[in-house]
């Protein structure tokens, strides 16, 4: 009995998964895009911006504006430009990384982070400003800046026009003026950003100048630090408020449940359609029964699924260990989320059996499979109000309630602020109960569908057998 | 000798239809049984009982002192008429796991595997994926699976279908070979030929009933050849044999004659007058080929002629001894 459902167990797990459609599927695949992606990183960063050399035309009708521009726009002024970029980017990093920024503060601020991030800019452009009178005929110096006019004596790369009320604004107006940018076609777009910058800087040091304020005190002034925010819990422990981190785990949970429930799940349907298909199914019932049979192949497609959860488990807790962030995961949510595989995967299964036993070809099971299907992929909806608030009504219901149960549990198990051990335990007997019932349900429909050729079923017929059986 | 199947009243209807209606049987051991009947008979889901894939509505069944298959199945070796591999599976992967399905695991299956596979000149598939054998080769293969783990009772449902004359008789050959061996052998067929070579005993089954269920001599005995066929060298010379006594009637038949006679005459009595009669090309006995009967008893209700009118009467009665034994 034991070694007939080992037997098919094994077979099924060994027809899948020895394969090389399996291999290449579930393995060889992630496997290049995990590689591929730090070299798609590495590409990006590599595709330095073209070198920029050229004159800059500049038609000042402010007055004030000229001499801050050739500052900014000089050697100097563009690696200091370069340089607050790169600080700004690690501000952002720092931001994404929430309480571990002061960790990695160090790594940060390391040269070799400033020299990557001022490597994507390439050589710093070299600008040679020219100035024009404020009456100066604007179509001739639009003209200079023309792609095929490049190479040309006194090619342009840019034009920029300030406006008169740039800095000193008018009588009655709402705001200042601010400045035109004309820029030869296909240059960078960041050093058309620098050039930008450049140019709103001189404009603003010119307005500092003319209403008489301190430039640097302008910048302490307008500079708010606030400390990041915390949040108190009922224990009155202060910490960081969710960050993506914290986001994602609860997501990557789902997702892997998800993922290796679907696995096997899929293969069962169609070695079952398969079996069915090629009448090989009345040889194997001449030696074992129907309940042995679908026992067998459930538990040969879970070691797919089994085989799928810890690789790709295996290698989330592998690059959470990487990162220093392995005090996200406990050995307890590793374990209930393997106790919810096993649940979720029993009323998964069971209705793909029940299907492919039902059906004649794939095909015919795509009608079936649907509201199936759908209902697996429902937690999508629902993982982000989950996430935000693990512990709200909404959060409760779907956890207790299968078969969304297993998926919604995992999500708020994984989440910051995981569900007190009752919860748990409930709702693990509730679905537990669930997939037993599936079981039944499948064992029915399995038996009398085998043999059942012809007209492809509907739900209806299914109940039909299961009163029959 | 005991029983290795009882069949007791059983009965199965799928929905409005009735598949099998009120069956009575027994197959002793070491029996060579045929089921024949036309397709959509009955004797697939006969057999599908015996083999509890399906289960009876009413009525009682014993299969090698068992109350159902369920508890002897590795002892059964099954030959199904809807058979099929694994497309994807290697030949020797395939029979190995069907083995070790049949309980018949162990270091020596392999070996066995080889060993058949070897006497059906299959020796080279061994490596083979299924679905690279001709249908033949396939079929061949499903028998090994059937007889591998060398059952005590062998069914085959249909075995010679789309099978070439060549492989069909060395597959008879196999069931001989098995039947000789002791073992209790069930075919069915719709070809009737096929049965009346190999069988020892007959059951046949039209429209869910059991409407013959005799051995083949018995049948034979039954079916007494009552019809002469003659061809006279003359063509005058057959008006004479209407007047010998005893005959029944003369009809000329395809350039023949066919002579019936009246019950309680010996046959070779009037051949022997016929003879003295007229020269002849060809005289014979007509045998009714189990085909004949079969007909016959399954046209029976359509055909009204008066002289098949015993016939049809000892059938009937035939059917209801059958049923009662």
């Amino acid at each position: 009995m034991i070694a007939k459902v080992s037997a098919i167990a094994w077979r099924e797990f060994s027809s899948t998964v020895l394969t090389k459609a399996f291999l290449i599927g579930a393995f060889l695949i992630p496997m290049l895009a995990a590689l591929a992606i730090p070299l798609i990183i590495k590409f990006t960063e590599e595709a330095k911006a073209p070198p920029l050399e050229g004159k800059i035309a500049i038609v000042d009708r402010s007055g004030a504006v000229l001499p801050g521009v050739k500052d900014r726009l000089s050697e100097e002024g563009i690696a200091t430009l370069i340089a607050e970029t790169s600080s700004m980017v690690q501000k952002q990093f720092a931001e994404q990384l929430g309480d571990e920024a002061d960790k990695w503060k160090e790594q940060l601020d390391s040269p070799l982070v400033r020299s990557a991030i001022a490597q994507g800019f390439g050589p710093p452009p070299v600008l040679t400003v020219e100035s024009y009178p404020a009456d100066t005929d604007i179509e001739a110096l639009r003209d200079r800046l023309k792609p095929s006019e490049k190479e040309a004596e006194d090619a342009l790369v840019g034009l920029a026009i300030v406006a008169p009320d740039a800095v000193q604004q008018t009588e009655g107006a709402e705001a200042f003026g601010g400045y035109e940018l004309f820029i030869r076609a296909k240059t960078d777009d960041r050093h058309i950003d620098l050039i930008r910058r450049g140019l709103r800087d001189a404009v603003l040091d010119a307005r500092y100048a003319a209403a008489g304020v301190d430039a640097t005190n302008v910048e302490a002034l307008t500079t708010v630090s606030a400390a990041r925010t915390k949040e108190i819990t009922d224990s009155g422990d202060a910490r960081a408020a969710t960050t993506a981190l914290n986001m994602m785990l609860p997501f990557v949970f789902m997702i892997l449940l998800i993922m290796s429930v679907m696995v096997g799940g899929q293969y069962l349907l169609t070695t079952t359609i398969e079996e069915k298909s090629s009448r090989v199914v009345e040889v194997l019932l001449s030696a074992v029964s129907p309940m042995q049979l679908m026992t067998g192949k459930i538990l040969g497609q879970m070691c797919v699924g089994v085989v799928m959860l810890t690789v790709y488990a295996g290698v989330g807790v592998a690059t959470l260990i990487a990162f220093a962030k392995a005090d996200l995961l406990s050995v307890d949510k590793l374990v209930y989320l393997g106790i919810y595989f096993v649940l979720a995967y029993f009323i998964f299964a069971s209705f793909m059996a029940a299907i492919g036993s039902a059906v004649n070809e794939l095909r015919e099971a795509q009608s079936l499979q649907t509201p199936v299907m759908l209902t697996v992929m429902l937690p999508y909806f629902f993982w982000l109000p989950i996430t935000r608030d693990p512990n709200s009504t909404l959060a409760f219901v779907l956890s207790m309630v299968p078969p969304m149960s297993p998926f919604a549990m995992v999500v708020r198990i994984a989440s910051s602020e995981p569900p007190p051990f009752w919860q748990i335990a409930l709702s693990i007997a509730i679905t537990a109960a669930f997939a037993l019932g599936c079981v039944w349900f499948a064992a029915k429909v399995f038996r009398i569908g085998l043999l059942m050729f012809g007209k492809p079923p509907n739900f209806r017929t299914l109940v039909r057998w299961v009163r029959m059986a | 000798m005991p029983d290795a199947i009882i069949m007791d009243g059983i009965t199965k209807t799928f929905g409005e239809k009735v598949a099998v209606r009120d069956m009575h049987m027994a197959v002793p051991e070491g029996a060579l049984y045929g089921f024949i009947g036309p397709n959509g008979a009955g004797k697939t889901t006969t057999i599908r009982m015996i083999m509890s894939i399906l289960f009876p509505d009413a009525g009682r069944l014993s299969v090698l002192g068992k109350a159902s298959a369920v508890e002897s199945k590795d002892r059964i070796g099954y030959l199904p008429e809807e058979r099929g591999v694994y497309k994807k599976m290697k030949v020797g992967a395939f029979l190995n796991f069907i083995g070790k399905l049949k309980g018949a695991g162990g270091p020596g299956l392999d070996k066995k595997v080889r060993g058949w596979l070897d006497r059906v000149d299959l020796g080279d598939c061994y490596k083979k994926r299924c679905d690279e054998l001709s249908k033949g080769m396939q079929q061949k293969v499903q028998f090994i699976a059937a007889v591998l783990h060398e059952p005590d009772l062998l069914i085959f449902d249909e075995p010679f279908s789309g099978l070439d004359p060549v492989n069909m008789r060395l597959l008879r050959d196999l069931f001989l070979e098995q039947h000789e061996a002791g073992r209790t052998v069930i075919f069915s067929t719709h070809v009737m030929h096929q049965a009346e070579q190999l069988c020892d005993h007959l059951i046949m089954i039209n429209k869910g009933d059991k409407v013959l269920d005799a051995s083949l001599d018995e049948i034979r005995a039954q079916y007494d050849p009552r019809t002469i066929l003659f061809a006279p060298l003359e063509p005058s010379g057959a008006e004479a044999v209407g007047s010998v006594p005893g005959v029944e009637s003369v009809t000329p038949m395809d350039g023949a004659f066919e002579v019936s006679l009246q019950d309680g005459v010996a046959p070779p009595e009037i051949m022997r007058q016929i003879l003295q009669l007229t020269p002849v090309s060809k005289i014979e006995l007509r045998r009714p080929t189990l085909e004949d009967v079969f007909i016959e008893i399954v046209t029976r209700d359509a055909t009204q002629e008066a002289d098949e009118a015993s016939l049809r009467a000892e059938l009937r009665e035939e059917a209801a001894a059958g049923a009662s034994v």
